[in-house]
């Protein structure tokens, strides 16, 4: 069954549109949203968890209405926003006792167990915590709530690599249930390269492309080339390129094509960062 | 929404301390005379008014309502939440004042009777929810600092507008007498108008924050 569907999604704010958003999230896997910013990612995160209502479009989470069986829904919802929102003045012990009452799967001893895994004090106000001491509170309470789907919006943005790495392996943890899944939103791509199954990549608001990460991986590729080998190149195989003093690289779409087309041509294995960077080339162009 | 009252109490702990510390402080002095006991109902008031708004404010200084909104108590929870939250206030604090206000008629020390005391504390309490249903959806809408203009100017209009009556009444103007009977049902009357306006504007509140984007 799939965690999470959207399907035709739309929100038109005037000087920005989340434009036909569709993306499909896989039970047991982890979704990677990536995109510039103001690409889109925290809005479709925003239409998910009904903070913003969308113009158009349907999202379902593990089949059910997201609006009409709201409570549902969110209740198989684990949230981490880009910033910690718990009054500072609180505990996390108090942030525990006031979410128990209001998530009705709420597990206590998964919530303290977190607690102590992340080493954050159970006394002592929020507003002593650093940045990551913050996340992981985030992140404690996401995972007590016992979700099935974790929806993160820019969770490990700030934080240290030690501290974003003990994360992902929490949700690679996560996933093993094949009924669980996450839906991350990060402007590290090196992050998503090592956790993420699927990468979704929204572009000025449209859905650039979405597919499995070591499929994309594998199709895409990068030509580093000189001018005049590039002029001669048909330009329907790239996306975007980027014109240097020294050279030129450009983005290919399909490898396995280009290199039969041109097999003197070296055509270099690409990064998610890369394939984001190329692609903004392709609109300035 | 248990949770949201529990989160509201728990970071207002200090301010409702110290406003419960003041009752206990005036309701010594009205003891040594210099206060009216009637002073307690003013306090009522202040703690209805006062403390609802600092809870908005200090959601919208953690951007709380974002979170909110994302569990599963949603926009109702929410705002079900925030007008509980208000209703208990007003209770817990009209029944400290009425605490206190039949001790002191009780022990001989206050110049009105019990029920003119109780009837004293019941209306602060009326006028302090009535101020509330009407306050709370701007509260909601636009947040603590914008709505606190609008506080402002809702609470001199009742109390400013309640003393030119009083005023034009006292003088004798105008004004044609009010029936007996009338006068005895007026407290039950206001005591529901204020209960029923309080419903009302939950609802109004609701459909305001049904269609705010976070």
């Amino acid at each position: 069954m799939n965690a999470l569907e959207i399907s035709h999604l739309t929100k038109d704010y005037g000087t920005f549109k989340l434009d036909d958003v569709s993306l499909t999230v896989p039970g047991g896997t982890i979704m990677g949203l990536i995109g510039e910013n103001g690409a889109g990612k925290s809005t479709t995160i925003k239409c998910i968890l009904d903070l913003v209502r969308p113009d158009a479009g349907t999202i379902r989470v593990f089949g059910l209405d997201h609006r009409k069986d709201e409570k549902a829904v969110k209740s198989q919802i684990g949230v981490v926003l880009d910033e910690s929102l718990f009054h500072e003045a609180l505990t996390p012990a108090q942030v525990g006792k006031s979410l128990r009452h209001i998530y009705p799967n709420w597990d206590r001893r998964c919530y303290e167990a977190y607690l102590k895994k992340f080493d954050l004090p159970e006394t002592a106000p929020i507003k002593s915590f650093s940045r990551g001491m913050k996340m992981k509170l985030s992140l404690a309470t996401a995972f007590a709530a016992k979700p099935r789907l974790l929806l993160l919006d820019e969770a490990t943005a700030g934080l240290d690599p030690v501290v974003r790495d003990e994360i992902l392996d929490e949700f690679l943890e996560f996933i093993q249930d094949e009924t669980h899944a996450v839906l991350i939103s990060s402007h590290i791509t090196s992050d998503l390269e090592k956790a993420a199954d699927y990468v979704t990549y929204l572009h000025h608001g449209k859905v650039a492309l979405t597919g499995a990460k070591d499929e994309l991986l594998d199709t895409y590729g990068k030509l580093i080339c000189s001018r005049s080998d590039l002029d001669r190149v048909d330009r329907s195989l790239l996306g975007g390129v980027r014109v240097g003093q020294f050279g030129c690289e450009a983005l290919v779409k399909d490898r396995r094509a280009f290199a039969r087309r041109y097999p003197e041509l070296t055509v270099d294995p690409i990064t998610l960062d890369e394939i984001m960077v190329l692609t903004e080339k392709e609109t300035v162009r | 929404m248990i949770g949201l009252v529990y989160k509201d109490c728990v970071t207002l702990k200090k301010q409702l301390t110290t406003l419960l510390m003041f009752l206990v402080v005036y309701g010594a002095l009205t003891v040594t005379g210099v206060f009216d006991v009637s002073i307690l109902g003013v306090l009522v008031a202040v703690m209805g008014m006062t403390i609802p708004m600092s809870s908005v404010a200090l959601d919208d200084a953690a951007r709380w309502d974002r979170y909110a909104v994302a569990t599963p108590a949603g926009r109702r929870g929410v705002v079900a939440g925030k007008y509980v939250f208000t209703a208990l206030v007003i209770a817990v604090s009209s029944i400290f004042a009425v605490v206190v206000m039949v001790g002191l008629s009780l022990a001989g020390l206050s110049e009105q009777t019990l029920m003119e005391n109780i009837v004293v504390a019941l209306s602060c309490a009326a006028v302090t929810l009535l101020l509330n249903a009407i306050i709370l959806p701007f509260l909601l809408k636009y947040g603590a600092e914008k709505a606190r203009v609008i506080s402002m100017t809702v609470f001199v209009v009742i109390f400013g507008g309640a003393l030119l009556l009083e005023n034009y009444w006292d003088s004798g103007m105008g004004l044609p007498e009010i029936p007996a009977g009338l006068v005895q049902a007026l407290p039950v009357l206001f005591c529901s108008l204020t209960v029923g306006a309080f419903v009302v504007s939950y609802f109004i509140s609701l459909g305001i924050y049904n269609r705010k984007e976070f």
